[in-house]
């Protein structure tokens, strides 16, 4: 589709400079055609033609915005394209809503919204959105055409809520898992350009704060990314960028540790081994940290978020040997010697250490 | 929950009070999200679609928005309810219907604030349909990283079908343990609404194909009512192997099925070659090899069909191609067969099962003439021990049935009947008789008034002209002699008529397989066929004669293939 020569350097010879300036060209035009579907009634005389059309140029940016969102010279040049774009179309429009190199990859549903929340679009554009398709058999795939395109969505929308309900297996769920292999293909090729840490850490970074505030959270999308198949050596690298990521994020870790199920965090260490190890000092660090209280007989989690309830940790050890029985061994030396360092005695509340070797004998 | 009784008014035109019934069943839905709502759901699913199509019409035919809303206040909350509602946003027919009522109720030019507000609040339920993300990590997870919704949620449903899939019956249901079943009961009736999705067509097939291990965990009757109507309109989009189970599950889809088939191959211009092509794409003989149960409801279909219409050439020919594709399918399946035969052919006399289901492929040439002389004799003996028992209890009204079922295999088997016609070109006076009695029978299977000894003598009279007429010695051929034959093949008021196609096909056979030299026949062919307008008839035995010789292999020689190439483009010029 695009024929940009880019040597590996990154700068751009004569050619490509010429096609940059027409993507450049194209995307500023697109950009004039958001902020007119969004606020001028000219969109009143469209036909499904020009929707159409323009449904193709926001398809258009689409290709662009995966095809170099991970170049970060392109992605500069863009940017400030996008800016230089935004500034003029501000002066013009107060209302206008700028558009980041983000939007680029949404182009379409950016379109779609503003189209649907300008009271100028016809009817018949409406009508022709909102269309459902009368053949059987026609699988989407590819189809692409802007006609019956919402009623599409809703559709897909609609089937995936039916399923949700179902009692499933109890694993991530489709839509963690697909969102974790998103993820890691943007880390993928976010790292693969010239070894770009700090893009892929940026990128997490802004993903998972958005995350952070919505339910469920990062939790199950960490997880799910983390127990994709890696085949590759790019994809094992962006796997190990994420743990590393992972460990230094501590409220991060903590937080993943006390969300999810023993049997899924079983697995994830079963699978890394920096996961495990992480893991294992965690769960070490939730038991020096616990109190026994003496009216309720009970160990409790000093710390208020995450708490932790003693038997929940418990269950976290005894599901992790399950499923790496050589850590049990290790484990429990190192808790015999810490009852030891305590005291050593075998009487319940003194040591949690003790009740804890206790708790995970056979 | 309790069905919805409603009252319909005389012009069938919705009221304010059914739109208010209709309102708190769905209110009832929005609220509760188990089993037994998808089944109420599902149970009204048609009626809704109904009546949404009523309002719809009624919707039109008002002059505007505002008088609408004057007479059914409830409309704009009964829509909006059903626009959250996935059952019926799944679902392709009823999410146009729901659309086409909101599009009706748009005013292009409002003219007072009701029609403003309507128009306000339509544009923004659409967009909220299409645009809100009820997930707000899938939400921030699409923007950050540029991925577009339509992507992201089809991905999201092609994982979950695959995941549902690979889950379907894992649950096992144990005795001890007591039954953890339902699984397949709830996918089932939650599929409901997306039968005609072609994205959840495997999670479809998947459960169609799932082998019934708990009778608590069927399939919803829902679900398969539904796949039924889908079938039957031609829009479900499943794959081969869903459909034979489709047919296991439902009678209905399957009998639409066969019917179907048989409209089809039965239709104008179908050639031999045609109908076989027909009935092998149909998938039917692969699914009644693997399922005997579905075996026996098309074989049932077929007789019903043939009790009604004997002398149907075309219908007895449909039904011998299909058992000939059945059984070819059956052998590719299980090499050892005889032993299930007679579950398959469970009213045939069993006598006759093997003699008749053998092909004559599989039999050395030299062992066919004695093989049919026994066949013919079996079933002469079975017709005349019900006569016999017959004349001794008149009061015995129990019917043909063991004749009957003979000659329905016989039908289904018709390629020996082939074959007897054949060997009667060979034949001389002495050996032709049991031949002829089989020809005689496979056309007129029931001896009303004793009528088959006359047809009997017919048929050796016109079995006697043949013998003439193709001799090779006895040149020229009286040109009267050939007349006395056609006109044994018109009616004739006093005498009982023997069919027509019986003489022809006898005809014909010795036009491919006499001595004679091919102009000749082929004149004499031609003649008959002219006058007595059996063109039909013989292009179809000479089809089926070109199909038989193909089926078995190079056995036939070149010089008949020849032979009956040139009669049927001979006849294909007339």
């Amino acid at each position: 589709m695009l024929n940009v020569c880019l040597p590996p350097s990154g700068k751009t010879c004569e050619c490509g400079q010429r096609h940059m300036e027409a993507v450049l060209r194209n995307v500023a035009s697109t950009v004039e055609l958001l902020a007119v579907a969004a606020h001028s009634d000219v969109v009143s005389e469209w036909d499904e033609q020009t929707a159409g059309r323009a449904f193709h140029w926001a398809r258009y940016c689409e290709h662009i915005y995966s095809r170099f969102h991970s170049n970060h010279v392109i992605r500069g040049v863009l940017e400030k394209q996008l800016q230089l774009t935004s500034r003029g179309l501000k002066e013009a429009l107060p209302e206008y809503g700028a558009v980041t190199l983000w939007d680029l990859g949404r182009c379409q549903n950016l379109l779609l919204l503003r189209l649907l929340g300008n009271p100028a679009l016809p009817v018949s554009l409406l009508k022709m959105l909102f269309e459902t398709r009368r053949s059987a058999g026609v699988t989407d795939g590819d189809y692409d055409d802007v006609r019956g395109l919402c009623g599409r969505l809703v559709q897909y929308k609609s089937a995936c809520k039916l399923l949700r309900h179902l009692p499933g297996p109890p694993a991530l769920g489709a839509d963690a898992e697909v969102q974790g292999e998103m993820l890691m293909e943007r880390l993928e090729s976010a790292l693969s350009r010239s070894g770009d840490a700090r893009r892929a850490e940026d990128l997490l970074s802004s993903v998972l704060q958005e995350l952070d505030g919505a339910a469920p959270g990062l939790c199950p999308v960490i997880a799910a990314a983390l127990l994709t198949t890696a085949g590759s050596a790019a994809q094992i690298a962006a796997q190990d960028f994420l743990l590393d990521w992972l460990q230094s994020r501590h409220g991060v870790l903590q937080r993943v540790c006390s969300g999810l199920p023993s049997r899924l965090l079983a697995d994830l260490a079963k699978r890394h081994r920096k996961f495990r190890d992480a893991y294992c000092r965690l769960l070490k660090k939730w038991a020096s940290e616990m109190e026994y209280g003496i009216s309720d007989g009970e160990w409790v989690h000093a710390a208020a978020d995450p708490s932790v309830s003693f038997q929940k940790m418990t269950h976290h050890f005894l599901t992790l040997f399950e499923a790496c029985p050589s850590l049990r061994t290790e484990t429990e030396d190192e808790l015999r010697a810490l009852k030891v360092s305590d005291g050593g005695f075998d009487v319940r509340g003194l040591s949690v250490w003790g009740d804890l070797l206790f708790a995970l004998s056979p | 929950m309790t069905e919805l009784q409603v009252q319909q008014t005389d012009e069938s035109s919705p009221n304010a009070e059914e739109l208010s019934s209709w309102l708190e069943k769905v209110i009832a839905w929005g609220h509760a999200d188990s089993l037994n709502t998808w089944k109420d759901i599902s149970l009204h699913s048609s009626r809704l679609k109904d009546f949404l199509q009523q309002l719809l019409i009624q919707i039109n035919n008002v002059s505007s928005t505002a008088e609408t809303m004057k007479r059914l206040p409830l409309l704009g909350q009964f829509l909006g309810r059903l626009c959250w509602n996935p059952h019926v946003t799944a679902e392709g027919e009823s999410r146009g219907l729901l659309f086409q009522c909101l599009w009706a109720l748009y005013s292009e030019h409002p003219s007072n604030a009701v029609e403003r507000e309507a128009n306000q609040w339509i544009r923004k339920v659409l967009c909220q349909l299409a645009t809100e993300e009820e997930d707000g990590a899938a939400l921030a997870l699409m923007k950050h990283l540029g991925v577009p919704s339509k992507e992201y949620h089809l991905k999201v449903l092609k994982r979950m079908v695959t995941i549902m899939q690979e889950n379907i019956g894992n649950n096992q249901c144990s005795r001890t343990q007591g039954c953890s079943c339902g699984s397949i009961r709830a996918a089932s009736e939650a599929c409901v609404p997306l039968i005609t999705c072609p994205e959840a067509s495997p999670l479809i097939g998947a459960l169609l194909q799932q082998p019934v291990t708990c009778f608590r965990d069927g399939l919803s009757e829902n679900f398969l009512d539904a796949l039924h109507s889908a079938y039957s309109r031609r829009v479900l989009p499943l794959e081969e192997l869903a459909v034979v189970s489709l047919w296991y599950h439902s009678l209905p889809s399957l009998e639409e099925a066969v019917l179907r088939l048989l409209e089809s191959a039965t239709a104008a211009g179908s050639t031999p070659n045609k109908i076989e092509e027909q009935v092998t794409n149909s998938l039917l003989p692969e699914a009644c090899a693997q399922h005997c149960s579905i075996f026996l409801v098309a074989n049932d279909i077929f007789r019903t069909v043939l009790k009604q219409a004997e002398k149907n050439e075309c219908v007895k020919h449909v039904f011998q191609t299909f058992t000939k594709c059945f059984l070819r399918e059956l052998s590719h399946l299980q090499p050892q067969t005889s032993a299930s035969l007679k579950a398959f052919f469970p009213q045939s006399p069993p006598s006759l099962l093997l003699p008749l289901l053998t092909m004559p492929s599989e039999m050395p040439q030299e062992a066919l003439k004695d093989h049919l002389m026994w066949v013919s004799s079996l079933i002469q003996q079975l017709a005349e021990e019900e006569e016999e028992e017959e004349e001794e209890d008149s009061r015995n009204i129990r019917g043909h049935h063991k004749v009957f079922e003979a000659w329905l295999l016989l039908v289904q088997c018709g390629h020996w009947v082939q074959v007897a016609a054949q060997l009667l070109v060979t034949s001389g006076p002495e050996d032709c008789a049991p031949f002829l009695w089989l020809l005689t029978f496979y056309h007129h299977p029931t001896n009303r008034w004793h009528h088959r000894a006359s047809q009997l003598v017919q048929a050796k009279a016109a079995w006697d002209h043949l013998c003439g007429l193709f001799s090779v010695a006895g040149h020229p051929r009286p040109a009267d002699r050939l007349q006395s034959f056609i006109s044994l093949l018109s009616a004739k008021p006093r005498q009982p008529p023997l069919a027509p196609p019986l003489a022809l096909n006898l005809m014909v056979n010795f036009a491919v397989f006499g001595q004679l030299p091919l102009s000749t026949s082929t004149e004499m062919i031609q003649k008959v066929v002219d006058q007595s307008g059996l063109w039909d008839e013989s292009t179809r035995v000479l089809g089926s004669l070109r199909l038989r010789l193909n089926d078995r292999g190079c056995v036939a020689n070149d010089r008949v293939r020849l032979r009956i190439e040139e009669l049927r483009n001979t006849m294909t010029q007339m």
